[in-house]
């Protein structure tokens, strides 16, 4: 039920985000279950757009699609994002709490789904003509959702529009340099088990 | 045991009938499908036998260069190591052995020749390359002019003139692609004067190359590479007139740019239709720019990188196709470059090459001329099959506009080839065209064309609408009516409260 109200408070955000986004924090009109409920639709937005979206609007090989593939690219980005947003504002003196951040941005991508889920069922009735409309709702959603989190980010870190915008750029970076990190940590880690099961075999084999 | 008897009998006869049933082709046709993975195809043409200078009684080929098959129907091959041009005739005899002409009385041999034109009135012209020179003779061999080197201003004085392929069009102009020159072909008039480079490929520089610019030094700008023209390295006339050029000096990362981005640009294009002007009018409507192989390893690997196209050959209706030197295949495009063919390989068996450097068509035949390890050469014939044929002639008949007959060679096709994009393509063009769009709708689909798919979208969907016309406007009546009571009655409840 907490989760529902959760849910239903996304039609009044997404329209009104300084309030919303206020009220979503201080008021805790949000909660960390609909939060995830909202990456897991989006989750499902994402591969239904690759599975559902008509023929014509479709440019990806079914035959490779991956479901688990898909649903990396939504819930990694995501959790990157948030993780480095975290870092970040822990150190540039922002009020939101981890919880804050990761329910902030889901309810900033609701645009996402909302938009998206519609779109695929239109893009089964639609031809290459009425395509412009199809892109522009896609590039509205994206750009709507842009702007829900750049908002979210300074009301719930309370910081003014400009700080927002530059810790935004940060925090893109911030991802970049987390994934530089984690593809050194396992490269060397990978190296070091490779060290060891050489130096294993040359033993085992010596004796 | 009688049975058993009967048994190992009937194993041991269809083993010994399977194993010399087929003589197996030495390599894997395929093409390239929308998503650019390599779909195996029937093989198009099969190898059917191999033509060699010592067969011939004439003694080997040496290091031969060029192969061309005149208008009617004989086989000259530059032997360029052996300073002579060998003609066959379609026996696969030595007709004659042009290698001295008289000129002002004296007698006169080629050096290295490594291109050959014949004209219709059957003249051969010689791309004299040694000597720096073009020379036609007519059919009887006997000197009908020498077109020397091109003196122009805007040629250097010690330009050295090494002209190796030429075509002449039918108002005696020539264009020759000569070594060294990356401002276009070469072309002459028929007066045998230099007139203008024409067709210079467009240069292309990246954003990348043009900001780091900005920060060299004059020491530093001197020292690079300035940006020039690729170089031409074939040339071939078609039916109509227009010119095909093939290079293959453009880079890797340009290349493979141009196969992800499905890039139409001529400037990434190893292969060019020139018109009369030198403007570039290949049509690239397939899925890929028609650059020989679409998937290949970029590094690291002894057969890594882009195909290097060296020959062009052009057959009707815009059909072509260009010969990879690299991996030793044959690419045949349609009209709007979509890939029909590929076949050929590298390799030391009949149908395989080692360096093959010219190819062309005898009739419905590829003959293509192989420098072979040593420099002995070797011509090897390949007839169509079946399968070869088929196709072939579905797209004549499309550009003869007989669809229905074109229509049945695609279904045809399909029986050999499931693969077969064009042939789904084909099918459903010919379904939209009897008003059957759903089938239309199928056939697209399977031949991933999302234009003519959403072609016959369209009209489906407008016969579905018109089919349910009335359904559709009862249901939304009905919705209407049911909502505006709905609301008056929550209106009036409102009230009363």
């Amino acid at each position: 039920m907490e989760v529902l109200r959760g849910l239903r408070y996304v039609t009044y955000l997404i329209f009104h985000p300084f309030n919303g986004f206020w009220d979503l924090k201080h008021e805790k009109k949000g909660n960390l279950g609909s939060a995830l409920v909202i990456v897991a639709l989006l989750s499902i937005t994402y591969i239904l757009r690759r599975q559902a979206t008509g023929f014509i609007f479709n440019t990806v090989n079914l035959l490779e699609l991956n479901i688990l593939v898909e649903i990396i690219s939504v819930v990694l980005p995501f959790m990157l994002w948030c993780i480095s947003n975290w870092c970040l504002t822990t150190l540039m003196d922002g009020e939101g709490s981890f919880k804050d951040i990761i329910i902030t941005s889901a309810y900033a991508l609701t645009p996402l789904i909302l938009i998206n889920l519609p779109m695929i069922l239109v893009s089964n009735v639609i031809t290459v003509d009425e395509g412009a409309f199809y892109y522009f709702f896609i590039s509205l959603s994206t750009v709507w959702a842009a702007a829900l989190m750049l908002v979210g980010t300074s009301v719930v870190h309370q910081y003014s529009m400009t700080k927002a915008f530059i810790t935004c750029i940060c925090i893109i970076v911030g991802v970049g340099l987390i994934i530089f990190i984690g593809l050194l940590f396992f490269s060397l880690l990978q190296q070091m088990f490779w060290f060891a099961w050489t130096v294993f075999q040359e033993i085992s084999l010596r004796f | 045991m009688k049975l058993r008897k009967y048994l190992i009998c009937t194993v041991l006869i269809s083993v010994l009938l399977t194993t010399t049933a087929f003589a197996e082709i030495p390599y894997s046709s395929y093409t390239y499908d929308y998503w650019g993975n390599p779909v195996p195809a029937p093989a198009p043409y099969v190898p059917t036998r191999i033509v060699e200078g010592t067969t011939l009684g004439i003694g080997a080929f040496n290091n031969a260069n060029d192969l061309f098959v005149s208008p009617a129907g004989k086989i000259y091959v530059a032997d360029t190591g052996n300073n002579r041009i060998v003609v066959l005739n379609d026996q696969w005899e030595v007709e004659r052995i042009v290698d001295s002409f008289v000129m002002n009385g004296e007698e006169q041999t080629f050096n290295a020749p490594q291109g050959v034109f014949i004209t219709d009135a059957e003249h051969l012209y010689v791309a004299d390359t040694g000597n720096g020179r073009v020379v036609e003779l007519d059919e009887d061999g006997n000197l009908v002019r020498v077109i020397g080197k091109p003196v122009n201003e805007i040629i250097p004085e010690n330009f050295e003139y090494k002209p190796t392929a030429l075509v002449v069009d039918r108002a005696q102009r020539l264009y020759v692609v000569a070594t060294g020159v990356n401002q276009g072909l070469m072309e002459f008039d028929s007066e045998g004067n230099f007139r203008t480079y024409m067709g210079a490929p467009r240069v292309s520089v990246n954003m990348y190359q043009y900001f780091i610019r900005l920060f060299y030094t004059e020491e530093m700008l001197d020292r690079t590479t300035d940006f020039v023209p690729t170089e031409y390295n074939n040339i071939r006339m078609d039916e109509d007139g227009f010119i095909y050029v093939t290079t293959s000096t453009i880079s890797v990362y340009a290349i493979q740019g141009a196969i992800s981005g499905r890039s139409t640009d001529d400037r990434v294009s190893p292969v060019r239709k020139l018109n009369p002007t030198g403007k570039d009018i290949l049509r690239r409507r397939g899925y890929f720019p028609p650059v020989g192989d679409v998937q290949f390893f970029s590094r690291g690997y002894a057969e890594g990188g882009q195909s290097l196209l060296v020959d062009v050959c052009a057959d009707k209706y815009g059909i072509y196709s260009v010969l990879d030197n690299k991996r030793g295949r044959i690419f045949t495009y349609d009209g709007d470059s979509n890939i029909l063919f590929i076949f050929g390989g590298k390799g030391n068996r009949l149908g395989t090459f080692n360096n093959p450097v010219a190819f062309d068509k005898v009739g419905e035949n590829f003959i293509v001329l192989d420098k072979s390890v040593s420099g002995q050469g070797q011509i090897t014939v390949f007839e169509p099959t079946d399968y070869g044929r088929l196709v072939l002639q579905a797209v004549y008949y499309h550009n003869e506009g007989k669809y229905d007959e074109a229509t049945a060679c695609w279904e045809e096709v399909l029986k050999y080839n499931a693969n077969s994009e064009l042939a789904y393509i084909g099918m459903g063009k010919a379904a939209l065209d009897q008003d059957e769009f759903y089938t239309a709708m199928k056939y697209f689909r399977l031949g991933n064309k999302r234009d003519y798919y959403s072609k016959a979208f369209k009209l489906y969907r407008k016969e579905v609408l018109s089919r349910y016309f009335g359904v559709i406007v009862a249901v939304i009546l009905i919705l209407s009516v049911g909502l505006y009571i709905r609301a008056k009655r929550k209106g009036r409840r409102e009230v009363v409260a």
